[in-house]
């Protein structure tokens, strides 16, 4: 839950999402949802000559499963408020 | 409980004490990151900042001559997600 | 042929003694009597860690101290505390006497 609403901050931001099979999108956040599955906008492929079949995709939905990294940026994520805020959650787990 | 008087009860609290400090994390894939860790949630989903990421790359031609040559590649990222199903493995700093 | 149906106790001996708890308990025991205690923990990707067993939960997740890891019987790396993510896991195994 924690991590969702870290993504839902980052909404029209511009992430990075590598996949596991190593294909690797630079889109605008549109959406995401618990599973963190994401639908990006204005989606660029790293390394077009690779996948070609990807230039004309202009958005896309990304399963949550199949992600491997997503490259965030940074000057939009506060570290000390996602510290405390998961020092709040473990803190609830442990209570269940 | 505590058997070596480092206040660890339960597996996940060896990550929460890395809160804010730089983490080893080995990956699924041939893959390790060391960075500085500010969020994770049950399932080891992180999200990191400073990271590093080192693949390790085994050339077949070498592995088939019998060799056990590795190629390293290496590369920087400001601010990480990672999500948690690729973990295998996280080690906080040694506390000397 | 032999007949091997009637074979009547030839002497009265006593019982042999109970063999040690760690034969007789379920999964669970041999978990809460290994906490502590060295293991080798074993990966589905076949690589090793040995360590002390700090704790461990219902998702088999491991903590780890003084842990070595182990590739094909080699050390590779050396970790003073380590998280092992639980759906990596093989198999633990004890290394002294529980």
């Amino acid at each position: 839950m924690l991590i969702f609403s870290v993504f839902k901050t980052l909404t029209d931001q511009t992430v990075t999402v590598e996949l596991k099979n190593d294909l690797s999108i630079t889109g605008v956040l549109k959406s995401v949802d618990q599973f963190l599955n994401i639908r990006l906008d204005n989606i660029k492929v790293a390394d077009e000559g690779r996948h070609p079949h990807m230039m004309a995709v202009k958005n896309c939905f990304i399963r949550g499963s199949v992600v491997r990294y997503v490259q965030l940026p940074a000057e939009h994520v506060d570290t000390q408020l996602l510290e405390d805020a998961t020092r709040r959650d473990a803190m609830n787990q442990v209570k269940r | 409980m505590d058997v070596s008087g480092t206040g660890i009860q339960e597996p996940f609290d060896l990550i929460r004490l890395s809160l804010s400090e730089r983490v080893f994390v080995k990956l699924r894939g041939d893959r390790e990151l060391s960075g500085i860790l500010h969020a994770y949630d049950g399932h080891m989903n992180l999200i990191m900042s400073d990271v590093e990421e080192t693949i390790m790359i085994v050339d077949t031609e070498s592995a088939m001559a019998g060799q056990g040559v590795v190629n390293v590649a290496k590369r920087k990222m400001e601010m990480l997600f990672v999500r948690g199903d690729s973990v295998i493995l996280v080690s906080p700093p040694s506390r000397t | 042929m032999t007949d091997a149906r009637a074979e009547p106790p030839t002497e009265v001996s006593p019982p042999p003694p109970p063999p040690p708890v760690q034969l007789t308990g379920s999964p669970t025991d041999f978990l809460k009597g290994v906490v502590g205690k060295r293991v080798k923990v074993r990966l589905v990707s076949g690589v090793d860690y040995q360590g002390v067993l700090s704790c461990l939960d219902g998702f088999m997740n491991i903590a780890l101290e003084q842990t070595e890891e182990h590739v094909n019987g080699v050390v590779t790396n050396k970790y003073g505390d380590a998280f092992i993510r639980g759906n990596n896991v093989l198999y633990i195994s004890a290394l002294e006497a529980l």
